[in-house]
């Protein structure tokens, strides 16, 4: 199966005698071996776009086709590892070829050398499915790499292996129905632009923790959620990914770099082998799989990259892990769509982008979701999908934005305003919503505080009258408002600055549990209550708001979630005290 | 509808007078007493309430506490020894805040 190029242009490729390849096969281009995928096919004729640099490629080289679709390599060896779009690992590119990615270098995906300890959990006889675990590895200390039969199988086990093995050496035999014996190494290849089958779509019901009050407080994204976060550059939509990789409680986390800068790479490797998961105590980076495609490396890469990630994600989830992939940022993703459909020379949509964008960006996020796995276990697995979306500008009226808010639950809006005042996470708390609130209602009131829905409406219903009441004060000054909406006033700021915003590089602020976060909303709130109660006792204003243990409230963030019990107990013993003080003095005067 | 009141708050030579027209008269002239005295008008239905001037500057946040409800009305009243200007002030302050300007500044 070989072809000859007659046309280049840029990362696609046109070539003819490929009458016999099929729709997203993978290609060999030239001499030099470029890896391509085929994308449209016209008579012989093929497009191929092509994952690496083309600049010295011309017609009549040849072009031959592997036969098989881009896939992705699923075995131990994944986890801390770092790769490209199409599942290269750049660190061992790194040792053999240096900083740049040379160009047709051939590496295997995985570690074909390492063993790995393998443990079986079945025995000789056992009747096995698809997705029925044979056996674990011990990947890292935070990951047991649970080896599945690969989907659509079925058998009894023959022979299995006890030991220490590599990935691709047979490691167990099945004896299917019609009598044949197939056997079977841990390594399963799977192609990336086809889903991993499951056996059920479940409606989630559980929050995926984050640490980040904004988040899970106001707008909490579920266990096989999906949530965008679209913002204006320097908005801080790479901080807040990168908190959630950090602190979110999924079991794995991959961090797709689509199109972003190197450095905010950089930045993810260096910091996860030092941080700490605040469960398990063990380094982040023990749980993470990245992929890295830099604003730099080939476009045609970066397409695949989204593609790559999720798969990964999708046999993690497989095992009956919750699993959460970032993808930063579809926009860069998006371009990389429009930059191949134009010199496809397709019918451009809206800003130039593919009529098909929005079926791509489905597709992408519809692959996230909580499930029953395959398997006679019954396991249930969930992928989180979280991406960030750069609308030029800041504006999100175009196209990808548009298409990306009406398949997720979630919608983080970053505002440019906000981070100019400084108020980070910027997380516009009128603008963004959760859809998944209703939902998770029971979860939280169980596992919180009964009242903890009830104070949350309570803090949005503040923070709306803020905005109400500010544009009044903005027309005739704050001397209008009656002394109740002053009190507002001030609860809406307590809120905004000593619970909401919240600074990802204190060492104590940056991940807030839930228990904490309650006491500190509650806290806020009790003031609230009791500032009003106060007041119709005629309490003074000035009094009120300038509350010695109001600048207390304020510092709550900073307590250690160690000593929070114990030292917000006192805190609201003193709040307590300090408005008996204040009214027995009203009292006094009388 | 309730029937509501008139109390005029001062010391005794301002505002002994206004009990000839039948208002509610209060003698007051400590600013705790004062304020408490307002905050139990308020409680109990009065709908306007003249303060003396010298009155009304010791008492400014119990004031400001009214004024934006709709009742009571705080209306301070120049005193039997000289105006302060009180009233003209707050009206004063109140064109600018409408106009942007001071258009009254012959009349102060």
């Amino acid at each position: 199966m070989s072809g000859t190029i007659v046309k280049v242009s840029g990362p696609l490729i046109v070539a003819e005698g490929m009458g016999d390849v099929q729709m997203y096969d993978v290609v060999r281009v030239s001499e030099k071996h470029l890896i391509g995928e085929v994308i449209e096919l016209r008579g012989d004729k093929a497009s191929i776009q092509v994952y690496e640099e083309t600049a010295g490629l011309g017609p009549g080289e040849p072009v031959e086709s592997t036969g098989f679709p881009l896939s992705v390599e699923l075995a131990p060896g994944l986890i801390e590892g770092i790769f490209d779009g199409i599942q290269r690992p750049l660190d061992v590119i790194y040792k053999q070829a240096g900083d740049r990615i040379t160009r047709g270098i051939s590496v295997p995906k995985l570690n074909r050398e390492k063993k790995w300890k393998f443990n079986p959990s079945v025995s000789v006889g056992d009747k096995v499915i698809g997705g029925d675990v044979i056996g674990t590895v011990q990947e890292t200390p935070a990951v047991l790499h649970k080896i599945m039969l690969p989907p659509g199988k079925k058998g009894t086990i023959e022979w299995v292996f006890d030991g220490e093995a590599t990935i691709t050496e047979p490691i167990y035999k099945i004896k299917e129905e019609n009598g044949t014996i197939d056997e079977y190494p841990m390594l399963q290849v799977w192609p990336v632009r086809r889903s991993r089958p499951y056996l059920e779509k479940l409606a989630p019901e559980e929050p995926m923790i984050t640490g980040q009050r904004v988040i899970d407080a106001l707008f909490p994204i579920a266990k096989g959620g999906v949530a965008a976060v679209p913002g204006p550059f320097g908005s801080g939509k790479t901080v807040i990914q990168h908190q959630l990789a950090k602190w979110a409680d999924a079991d794995i986390i991959v961090y797709v770099g689509c199109g972003e800068r190197g450095n905010e790479m950089t930045d993810v490797l260096m910091e996860f082998p030092a941080l700490k998961d605040p469960r398990t105590g063990l380094p982040l980076m023990k749980r993470t799989v990245l992929i890295a495609n830099t604003s730099d490396m080939p476009v045609a890469a970066r397409e695949a990259s989204i593609y790559t990630g999720i798969t990964i994600a999708e046999y993690f989830r497989d095992m009956g892990y919750k699993v959460a992939i970032m993808a930063d940022s579809t926009s860069r993703w998006a371009e990389a769509l429009r930059e191949m459909s134009s010199r496809l020379e397709e019918m451009p949509g809206e800003e130039g982008y593919p009529a098909y964008l929005a079926s791509r960006l489905a597709e992408f996020y519809e692959r996230a979701g909580i499930v029953t796995c395959i398997g006679s276990e019954g396991r249930t697995g969930a992928v989180s999908a979280i991406g960030a979306v750069s609308p030029p500008g800041g504006d999100i009226s175009e196209p990808v934005s548009q298409a990306t808010l009406r398949i997720v639950k979630v919608f983080w809006c970053l505002s440019a305003a906000l981070a100019y005042r400084r108020h980070f996470p910027a997380i516009d708390w009128l603008q963004s919503y959760s859809l998944y609130s209703d939902r998770l209602r029971t979860y939280y009131n169980a596992s919180v505080a009964p009242d903890w829905s009830a104070l949350v409406t309570k803090t949005m219903q503040i923070l709306q009258e803020e905005a109400e009441l500010e544009e009044i004060v903005r027309l005739v000054g704050i001397d209008a408002l009656g002394f109740k909406d002053r009190i507002t006033m001030e609860c809406a700021r307590s809120i905004r600055e000593d619970f909401l915003h919240q600074n990802s590089f204190d060492e104590v602020d940056t991940y807030t549990s839930l228990e904490k976060q309650y006491a500190m909303l509650k806290l806020i709130i009790t003031w609230y209550d009791k500032a009003l109660l106060a007041l119709a006792q005629h309490v003074h204003l000035d009094n009120l708001i300038e509350m010695p243990i109001r600048e207390q409230i304020g510092r709550a963030k900073y307590i250690p979630e160690k000593e929070h019990k114990v030292k917000f107990a006192e805190l609201f013993k003193d709040l307590d005290a300090a408005f008996t003080a204040l009214t027995e003095e009203g009292d006094l005067d009388a | 509808m309730k029937k509501r009141k008139i109390a005029v708050i001062g010391d005794p030579s301002s505002v002994m007078i206004f009990k000839a027209i039948g208002l509610d008269v209060f003698y007051e002239e400590q600013p705790a007493k004062i304020e408490h005295r307002i905050h139990y008008l308020a409680d109990n239905g009065y709908a306007v309430i003249y303060i003396t001037e010298k009155a009304a500057t010791q008492v400014q946040e119990a004031i400001a506490m009214y004024a934006t409800a709709t009742f009571p009305a705080i209306i301070p009243i120049p005193m039997n020894s000289d105006a302060l200007g009180l009233g003209m002030k707050q009206i004063k302050a109140n064109v600018e805040k409408a106009v942007g300007a001071d258009i009254l500044f012959k009349e102060g």
